[in-house]
């Protein structure tokens, strides 16, 4: 336990570059661009006259109000989704480099001279992976989301109508970051197949790891449709390329597994109001589809094909 | 204690195939504890797969027990106590000084923070230097400091001072005489700076096209080998005696011999221990192609 608490702090030392800072850049872009938009002063026309949005006071109240500081409670976590779509690039390319740079460097020999087996440090890799970049990019984007909401009530403050009182007495305001929290479990499931494939080509590529971890499910993928199309075969590329092949890719991005299987139509039939709420329930539905656990257990299956591959291998 | 028993590394037909070529032919040897084994070889010769096998960094065949375990096997276990470095500059560029003594500390056993810190304090390396940063010398400084803080039983070096100035070379072995060697460790060197380990060397091991070719104690050495330097009235009455090899230094014939009468060969002329280097260099050619 203690060894594995020192190759994730090790990992982080590693990567600290790509996975805190990365995103921690496009959340504080998307804030910056947010606030200006919201705070910059835009002319408005009325009647012929100029007037500063600044001079206009508006009291909502009633049901308006209500809805107003429902929907924000309900969804101000989802602004930062942009963020939360970077997590699929940095654990794609975190993990096609992690069983392949220590090679590279020749670090390899120096990690192999210590104690540490080559089971620990695959799954702390995978860890990193499944667990701990999902963790740190939550934790900036619900940063970012309480900036946002912050500022969009400073904002309408401004023009004298304060839902502060009523956003901090709303149950979803703490609920909404819960939800999210929540669904880093399913991440896991849904992306373990991609992060078994990558580390287990970053495992076995002597050079070119982008070109193979892409290369050959894309390949199978258009040689399969080949086959159907013009050989006349008898199979169902479109499923094989769905079930397989873009799980072995796209898993890593979250939310794949909402555009999955049965749920794939559910998106029309999404409420506005509780959109995060929404996702969060049809999220864990989806680990009721077999198809969930099955493709688990084949990125099990690849990360020990992986743990094979740092044992065995020589280097040098 | 049994010698058996005292045998750190044995090794009963080592034999590793790389395709058609085999780089280690059927190897027998016993390395005992408390010993400083150098293991020398021209480049190709089986050294630095030897050293892997032992390391459990190779897949081989034939039998090999450091110190009682089986490297194919049990390499974590036996990883608590045996040490490498395997080759110089091995370090990843991101490494700080300060990140690499917290992470072998919390992972190592056997690993004595002050002690490297010790080590640390006589280089120029600072707490917060990446690797990126250091020169090929102190990268190998950082390397070594790791190492010699770890309570081995086993430390394997191969190369371990390439890259290193000749004050700092010095010091390395001298610290390791002093402050890291005991008689339950045991260290097993390569190195083609032969001259600057021979004196701290108990132990010669060479090795050619995958077969040990000599091994033996310091000792042995001094008794089995001779060189003499042969006045020129002598040449041909040594060169019968069938020297190891022969040289020519300012005009003056130089042979090596292996197990010749000393008393003999003290005739001929000055009689000299002969150097590592020189030895190797004779075992080398005098083996049938």
């Amino acid at each position: 336990m203690k060894t594995m608490q020192w190759l994730i702090k090790r990992e982080l030392w590693e990567h600290k570059g790509m996975l805190c800072w990365a995103p921690a850049v496009v959340a504080a872009a998307i804030s910056a661009l947010a606030l200006l938009a919201t705070f910059v002063n835009q002319n408005i026309s009325y009647n012929g006259a100029m007037v500063t949005p600044q001079n206009i006071i508006v009291t909502i109240e009633g049901e308006t109000r209500t809805r107003i500081v429902d929907t924000l409670a309900h969804n101000y976590v989802a602004a930062a989704m942009p963020v939360y779509m970077v997590l699929g690039f940095l654990v794609f390319f975190y993990c096609l480099g992690a069983l392949h740079d220590e090679r590279r460097d020749r670090s390899i020999l120096f990690w192999k001279s210590l104690p540490v087996s080559d089971t620990t440090t695959v799954l702390s890799k995978a860890l990193m992976a499944l667990v701990v970049s999902p963790l740190i990019v939550i934790g900036i984007g619900l940063a970012m989301s309480l900036l946002l909401l912050l500022a969009a009530g400073v904002k309408v403050a401004l023009h004298g109508t304060n839902l502060f009182g009523e956003l901090l007495v709303t149950p979803e305001l703490y609920l909404a970051p819960l939800r999210v929290l929540a669904l880093v479990p399913v991440y896991f499931v849904w992306a373990l197949p991609t992060v078994g494939w990558l580390l287990m080509v970053s495992s076995m590529a002597r050079s070119k790891v982008f070109l193979w971890a892409v290369g050959i499910p894309v390949g199978a993928g258009l040689l399969l449709l080949w086959a159907q199309k013009a050989l006349g075969f008898d199979i169902n590329a479109g499923w094989v390329i769905s079930h397989v092949f873009n799980r072995l890719l796209l898993g890593v991005i979250p939310g794949s597994w909402l555009s999955f299987g049965s749920l794939a139509a559910a998106p029309d039939i999404a409420p506005a109001a509780g959109l995060v709420a929404f996702i969060f329930e049809q999220s864990w539905a989806s680990l009721a589809q077999p198809a969930a656990w099955l493709g688990a257990l084949a990125g099990m299956a690849m990360l020990a094909v992986a743990v094979k591959m740092r044992r065995r291998r020589e280097e040098g | 204690m049994t010698t058996a028993h005292n045998a750190v590394i044995t090794a009963t037909g080592l034999t590793k195939q790389y395709g058609r070529q085999a780089a280690l032919n059927g190897v027998n040897f016993t390395i005992n504890s408390g010993r400083i084994v150098g293991l020398i070889g021209p480049n190709g010769s089986g050294k630095t797969t030897t050293l892997k096998a032992i390391l459990g960094l190779t897949p081989f065949e034939g039998n090999l027990s450091v110190l009682g375990r089986d490297p194919r096997t049990e390499r974590e276990l036996l990883m608590n106590d045996v040490c490498f470095i395997a080759d110089v500059a091995i370090l990843p560029k991101w490494l700080k000084v300060k990140d690499a003594i917290d992470f072998v500390a919390g992972v190592h056993p056997r690993f004595d923070r002050a002690r490297a810190e010790h080590y640390i304090a006589q280089t120029k390396l600072t707490p917060d230097m990446k690797v990126k940063a250091m020169s090929k010398g102190m990268v190998v400084q950082l390397h070594l400091a790791l190492v010699m803080a770890i309570d081995a039983r086993l430390l394997v070096l191969d190369e371990p001072t390439l890259g290193l100035d000749i004050l700092y070379r010095k010091q390395f072995y001298q610290n390791l005489l002093e402050d890291y060697f005991d008689d339950d460790k045991t260290i097993v060197i390569t190195t083609h700076q032969i001259e600057e380990v021979e004196h701290i060397l108990t132990d010669l091991m060479f090795i050619e096209d995958g077969r040990i070719v000599l091994a033996a104690s310091m000792d042995q050495v001094g008794e089995r080998f001779t060189e003499v330097m042969v006045e020129p009235q002598y040449v041909a009455a040594a060169t019968a005696l069938n020297p190891l090899s022969r040289r020519t230094v300012f005009g003056k014939a130089i042979m090596l011999f292996d197990g010749a009468d000393r008393t003999q060969l003290a005739t001929f002329g000055e009689l000299r221990t002969p150097s590592v280097a020189d030895l190797f260099v004779a075992t080398m050619k005098g083996q049938p192609q």
